[in-house]
């Protein structure tokens, strides 16, 4: 998956969980009405789509907001976001302490007992069951992650 | 909206007994219902957390969550409905939810916790459903 280009929008906030919401109006609002390159085109994604990238990207700056809480880093949780003819792409750009994402443990199965003591770690499931591609690129500096969600 | 959280008690047989206060006795808490308002996310969840605590502690034992209000749910808001199931059940209690949105119903399906919880349409399904489990 290729980068995010610079030309598309670029939010910086706290790593506080009440900047979720305005995260998730502004990336939406970039997906949702079109406002790609400035051509004033039309949005590729109808708003059923729109609703998953609001949840992905939740997901994603969620995570951020975690691992810079674990080592408290203070630094503002990066977002960008760029839309065009077929697929938006978002990428999130945190200063955790960086995981091994191939070391995230699958969760046991939903109707086992010990299933219920797994209140958190659906995030990552998530992104990668409704974004079209899901790219972690992590280390000790910190964590980025795209996601690329075209129409369903 | 602004993330919130209400509390209403209702009798076991499922009529209101009063708004937000005390008239629900610890002898009989009946079924105490949580409405939620607003985005359900990892700034909402502390204070649902809190809530249902604060009732198990208070002797509720009988909950049903309303999410008929709730705008946006994610997988912290999701861990926080789990957490309150497994409190509920750890002191003999149960959760019911009640989530008629489809785009909240859809977050439910993709993490398979359609399968752990029954998503009610509305409070009074919730509480024949409870009626049914548990006969007063």
């Amino acid at each position: 998956m290729s980068r995010v280009p610079p030309s598309g929008i670029e939010l910086a906030v706290p790593p506080h969980p009440e900047f979720l919401q305005l995260v998730r109006a502004v990336v939406g609002a970039a997906a949702g009405t079109g406002s790609r390159s400035g051509t004033g085109g039309k949005s590729p994604l109808d708003p059923g789509r729109v609703a998953d990238l609001r949840l992905v990207v939740s997901e994603a700056v969620t995570n951020a907001i975690e691992a810079q809480g674990a080592v408290g880093a203070t630094d503002r949780i990066l977002i960008r976001c760029r839309v065009d003819d077929e697929q938006v792409l978002v990428e999130v750009v945190d200063h955790g302490p960086g995981f091994d994402p191939d070391a995230v443990p699958d969760l046991p199965d939903v109707e086992t007992p010990e299933r219920l003591r797994h209140e958190s770690g659906l995030g990552v499931a998530l992104m990668h069951r409704l974004a079209d591609g899901a790219e972690v690129e992590s280390g000790p500096d910190g964590t980025t992650v795209r996601l690329m969600i075209r129409p369903g | 909206m602004k993330f919130d959280v209400h509390r209403r008690g209702l009798s076991a047989s499922g009529s209101a007994s009063g708004a937000s206060d005390g008239l629900v006795s610890n002898a009989d808490p009946g079924v105490v219902v949580l409405t939620v308002l607003g985005d359900l996310d990892m700034a909402g969840a502390p204070g649902l957390r809190q809530a249902v605590v604060t009732e198990v502690a208070d002797g509720a034992r009988l909950v049903v969550l309303d999410l008929t209000a709730v705008d946006f749910v994610d997988s912290a808001g999701l861990g926080v409905v789990v957490g309150a199931l497994r409190r509920l059940r750890a002191h003999d209690g149960e959760l019911l939810v009640v989530c008629p949105e489809p785009r909240i119903r859809r977050v439910f399906e993709l993490c398979d916790l359609d399968r752990v919880f029954t998503l009610h349409r509305d409070v009074e399904a919730a509480v024949a459903a409870m009626d049914r489990r548990a006969p007063a």
